[in-house]
């Protein structure tokens, strides 16, 4: 979205290099806020995210339990879902690898510094 | 289309019976197929013919088939390796190769290359009016009969936590809504989703495999013991196996009895079918020993699982 928008705001920049000055301060206080919008949606989204992140996690980590000893759903059903989770493998395996520092991750969600 | 299922303890004549309950309702006029599920096939023997994992056409009316459960685990595990190669590019980063070639001995493959088997025959594309079944010893057998219950149960709550995933995904478009860049938008909605709408499709088919497996009109479960103690503690376990997994059982068949063995008879019946009414007993008599042929058996194996009548105590 913020992409959109810059493009958007050169374009005005070029359109309207006549504009008067409450025109230029609108400008500048709409490209405010939705700047400020934007953050504030993310951030919002932020937690939901890093839920969906390890629900994504725990269901492949359920389907490929006999990776490593979980008990596991019969091999069929991981056969025939494992072409379709790219997405979640990729997932599994970043949390793996940030899995010795799970103190941090947290943390940096909560903005405790 | 009707199937019997004929289960017990090795030895005690499953593969005969199912031959000959397979010969006689040929002979009745039925189309019939006879499937051994047995990795140690008999069926072959007991007719006299080399018979592979294709129909092979015996007499009028009569088909039979030897099931390869190797062949079609492989080519069950080939035509998904071959997906996965095709929507991966990069299986070896993952090393999904090798446990691919793992998966094949992994437990719980040959049980599903069973099922996919049962599923082929239960299509029915030839037009059937019985399928019969020999199965393999107790312990598979109960195992392949569990599996789709089980796969059910798994679905189920893989179906739950998929769903709150694809909920969580929702909210976040909602709230963030589509972003430029590398990043695309995974799938949010159940009919988008490519893991959801496979669980959907497999929770189906094991869904209608249970249904008919579980139909009491259409699928009759056969259990065969001999007048011996060690077959009816066999029995026992398949009976409360059965009965665990709510499927029905039809018949129990006292197989090789003699009249000396009446007493023994009695008892092993009496401990295994106390207070089932609806299970039919019937006791077949000790055949005479022949090398061909013993599909042609005089006496009636048919009637008692198709009719209900016992013919003992």
């Amino acid at each position: 979205m913020s992409g959109e928008e810059e493009q958007g705001t050169e374009k005005q920049n070029a359109d309207h290099s006549d504009e008067g000055i409450f025109g230029k301060a609108w400008r500048y206080v709409r490209g405010f806020f939705s700047t400020m919008d934007t953050a504030h949606r993310d951030n919002a989204v932020e937690l939901t995210e890093f839920e969906a992140r390890e629900l994504e996690n725990v269901f492949v980590l359920i389907l490929m339990g006999s990776f490593m000893g979980l008990p596991s759903p019969p091999s069929s059903l991981s056969v025939e879902l494992l072409p379709h989770l790219e997405h979640e493998l990729q997932v599994l395996n970043r949390r793996a690898e940030r899995s010795s520092d799970a103190l941090a991750e947290v943390s940096s969600l909560l903005d405790i510094d | 289309m009707k199937s019997i299922f004929f289960t017990g303890k090795g030895g005690v004549g499953k593969s005969t019976l199912a031959s000959a309950a397979a010969w006689q309702l040929a002979q009745r006029g039925n189309k019939v197929l006879a499937v051994s599920l047995d990795p140690a096939h008999n069926l072959g023997d007991i007719f006299g013919k080399e018979l592979n994992y294709k129909k092979k056409k015996l007499a009028h009316n009569l088909w039979l088939q030897e099931a390869n459960l190797d062949r079609a685990a492989q080519e069950y595990l080939k035509q998904n390796t071959e997906l996965l190669t095709q929507v991966y590019s990069y299986t070896r980063a993952f090393n999904l190769d090798m446990y691919f070639k793992v998966l094949r001995h992994s437990p719980g493959v040959e049980e599903y290359a069973s099922l996919l088997i049962l599923e082929e025959a239960f299509r029915n594309k030839d037009g059937m009016d019985y399928i019969v079944f020999d199965t393999p010893p107790t312990g598979l057998t109960l195992r392949i009969l569990a599996l789709p219950n089980i796969s059910v149960t798994w679905i189920d709550r893989l179906r739950r936590i998929r769903r709150d995933i694809l909920k969580k995904r929702h909210t976040v478009y909602n709230i963030s809504g589509q972003k430029d860049g590398p990043e695309t938008v995974l799938p949010y909605t159940e009919e988008e989703d490519p893991v959801m709408q496979k669980l959907n499709e497999m929770f189906k088919r094991y869904v209608s495999l249970y249904a008919q497996l579980s139909k009491k009109d259409s699928n009759y479960i056969a259990v065969v013991f001999n007048p011996d103690y060690l077959s009816l503690r066999e029995s026992q376990r398949i009976i409360d196996g059965l009965n665990d997994l709510e499927l029905p059982l039809r018949a129990g068949f006292n197989n090789k009895y003699t009249s000396e063995l009446s007493p023994q008879a009695d008892e092993v019946e009496q401990e295994l079918f106390e207070g089932k009414d609806n299970v039919v007993v019937n006791r077949v008599p000790l055949q005479e020993y022949r090398r061909e042929g013993a599909y042609e058996m005089d006496h009636d194996v048919v009637t008692p699982i198709l009719e209900g009548v016992s013919n003992s105590g």
